[in-house]
């Protein structure tokens, strides 16, 4: 008897450990609205008490400009054009907040020099005001009614918590098996998933499909290294906007649009809305701040821990996450743009516009 | 009072060593000394060896050893050598086979196909050897060959998944990869492209059998050790014999759900169902891609699946450009 008690007593205990410490655990009830016929577990499922890496809640917005009669006094201005001094300003000062709260006016300005160009940093926050207002003007269909801020990526923090640092391709060995690259120090088992999916289908415009539309066959099924880049990239979007695969598809057929809810056409537009900034807007974002392509690189830092604790060290590129920190809606669908005229407007002269179909020339340097 | 049972017991029994029948056919001696082992005999017979490993037992445990190491040090060598990352990436390593531009090649590079190749050719080897032992092993023995032949319906699902199937479909790149997280991610992404393996209605059949058996075999091994103190381990007597423990057990089940099977035909119902899990799982596989695309397609039109009523709100047509096909053979 006494190897029969030691040993329940040691798993006990090794259940116990696992227990407290390996998961983090949500607990029962968990909600859900049913959202496609009934035997199908269609669900949208409410997030339990999962921890939260960002603030979740919109900030109050600041007290509205008083327009002080004074005249157009800021120079250098190029994108926030068509907006009273006293909102320019106004806007400037929920910027810092929504941005570099901890930093300040001179995480991006060089000195008192408000006008210089000086430091990239500006000329990367004009580049990104820009891109605010594209997606407000060009992407209605994907943001509105709630449309977007810096806030709604950044959270606080200069670098978002959640973007791509695009891996190292593996290193390739002429006589070995190449390697799935898993990106071993990552924290979660999604996490870990390979990204070479994500550049396949978040940066270039790579068509998806994986099951055939015909009973016998016709030849295009998908290849197995294809379904699974599919599945990688979908697990992203799923972790990213915190919903499972029910909430845009009928998991008996997922190819089928008519069995799909109308989440999925949602879904479809923010991927295209991911590929077109990736594009036309962080890739420029890394030549600004040319040191961020040589960190991107660097195999100690593509995770998101270690980027945390460095939080301007660089940027990466975007995924679902990056606004929607899993949540279908960012901040619960609240509506800060309305507040903030600055960030609606026309974006065409002062970067790039429409989405564009070519792929970039040149992503990996 | 100590009682002996066979799973876990105080009381070990433990006889003289038994050097076993005399050899008959066998082309080689009986290797390893036999001995007691205490541990082992908490879950069996605590006499270990001798065995008897002939030809066939050589060639195998030899493949086997090749192909372990192909795959073994392919996956080392793709993490540096560095052997703290080789067993903290073990469960996600793999060895892949060729790309599908490389067809039904037999010499596509190593380092794209090849060792996996090499590899798949000593496991196969490896598989038929053993399999061969086991028949002469059984024939030496004066027995029926109805392990082997169950044995045999494993490896027809085998050959199907990284063989046969592949060669139906042109290309290496169809077979199934070695390692551990990679053969599960490729039996999910199998379902996920040919639309469902569920409505595959021979991949229903083996899930019968495959849940069948597990029910059959619990039924069957609750059923004995609940009649072991009349003396229902001693089956094979009790089946010529009838004696209380038979009788007892079949009472059970006839008051339970009206109907039992025998001593004899419980073994035939479980030796069914085993050999028929895999066997009509390799016929499902066998099919998929080669007959049939789309398995929720061909369920629809065969009256397997059920319409559902459309989501309100849902668009008309999805987005443009969302059903572009991709280019294929890629890579």
């Amino acid at each position: 008897m006494g190897t029969l008690t030691t040993v329940a007593a040691v798993s006990a205990v090794a259940a116990a450990a696992f227990i407290a410490f390996v998961p983090s655990w949500t607990h029962p009830p968990v909600g859900g609205i049913q959202i496609g016929p009934s035997p199908t577990s269609m669900i949208e499922f409410s997030r339990g008490q999962m921890p939260e890496p960002v603030s979740q809640q919109a900030p109050p917005p600041l007290p509205p400009a008083q327009d002080n009669g004074q005249a157009q006094a800021y120079k250098n201005v190029k994108v926030l054009t068509g907006v009273s001094p006293a909102e320019f300003i106004r806007l400037q000062q929920a910027i810092t907040q929504w941005v570099a709260p901890r930093q300040g006016c001179s995480f991006c300005h060089q000195g008192n020099d408000y006008a210089s160009d000086a430091n990239p940093r500006k000329q990367a926050a004009r580049l990104m005001l820009g891109m605010v207002r594209h997606i407000n003007a060009d992407w209605a269909t994907h943001v509105q009614p709630a449309g977007v801020t810096c806030f709604t990526c950044h959270r606080g923090q200069p670098v978002p918590a959640e973007t791509w640092f695009p891996s190292n391709p593996a290193p390739i060995n002429e006589f070995v098996a190449k390697q799935e690259n898993w990106r071993e120090a990552a924290d979660t088992v999604r996490k870990f998933f390979p990204d070479a999916s994500w550049e396949e289908y978040l940066l270039e415009d790579t068509p998806i499909s994986v099951q055939s539309s015909t009973a016998l066959p016709s030849h295009t099924v998908a290849s197995q290294i294809v379904a699974k880049r599919v599945y990688e990239m979908m697990m992203q979007m799923s972790e990213g906007i915190g919903v499972n695969c029910g909430y845009c598809h009928n998991s008996r057929v997922l190819q089928s649009w008519a069995q799909s809810t109308p989440n999925r056409w949602n879904g479809y537009s923010g991927l295209k809305l991911t590929q077109d900034l990736n594009r036309n807007y962080l890739l420029q974002l890394a030549t600004i701040i040319p040191q961020n392509r040589a960190i991107m690189h660097e195999t100690a830092m593509p995770v998101i821990p270690a980027r945390e604790q460095s939080p301007q060290a660089g940027n990466g590129l975007v995924v679902c996450a990056t606004c929607h920190y899993a949540r279908p809606e960012p901040l619960g669908g609240a509506n800060m743009v309305k507040d903030y005229p600055g960030l609606t407007g026309p974006a065409a002269a002062h970067g790039p516009v429409a989405e564009t179909t070519t792929a970039p020339q040149e992503h990996q340097p | 009072m100590a009682r002996f049972h066979t799973l876990y017991t105080a009381v070990r029994v433990e006889g003289p060593l038994e050097p076993g029948l005399p050899m008959r056919f066998s082309t080689f001696p009986r290797v390893l000394r036999p001995f007691h082992s205490p541990l082992l005999g908490l879950i069996g017979e605590t006499q270990i060896g001798p065995t008897y490993l002939g030809i066939p037992g050589i060639l195998s445990l030899a493949c086997g050893f090749i192909a372990i190491e192909i795959i073994g040090l392919n996956m080392w060598a793709s993490v540096d050598w560095n052997p703290i990352r080789f067993i903290k990436m073990l469960p996600f390593l793999s060895l892949d086979p060729p790309p599908a531009k490389y067809g039904l090649s037999l010499f596509p590079p190593l380092a794209e196909g090849g060792w996996w190749l090499m590899a798949g050719f000593f496991l196969t080897a490896s598989i038929l050897f053993w399999w061969w032992r086991m028949y002469s092993r059984a024939r030496a023995i004066g027995m029926g060959t109805h392990i082997p032949w169950a044995f045999a319906s494993a490896i027809w699902l085998y050959l199907v998944l990284g063989f046969i199937r592949p060669i139906c479909m042109g290309s290496w790149s169809e077979a199934v990869p070695f390692g551990v997280i990679a053969h599960l991610n490729w039996t999910a992404t199998f379902s996920m492209r040919y639309g469902n393996l569920y409505y595959d209605p021979f991949h229903m059949l083996s899930l019968v059998f495959l849940y069948g058996s597990t029910l059959l075999f619990a039924m069957h091994g609750g059923t004995i050790l609940a009649v072991a103190r009349f003396g229902g381990e001693r089956e094979t007597h009790e089946i010529a014999d009838r004696g209380t423990a038979m009788e007892r057990s079949a009472l059970f089940w006839r008051w339970n759900m009206g109907f039992n099977a025998t001593f004899e035909s419980i073994h035939r119902w479980i030796y069914w169902f085993a050999i028929l899990t895999t066997l009509t799982g390799g016929i499902g596989i066998l099919i998929t891609g080669t007959l049939v695309d789309n398995w929720y397609l061909w369920g629809v039109k065969h009256g397997i699946a059920p319409d559902y009523p459309a989501i309100p709100g849902l668009p008309s047509a999805p987005p443009p450009g969302a059903m572009k096909l991709p280019s294929l053979g890629a890579p």
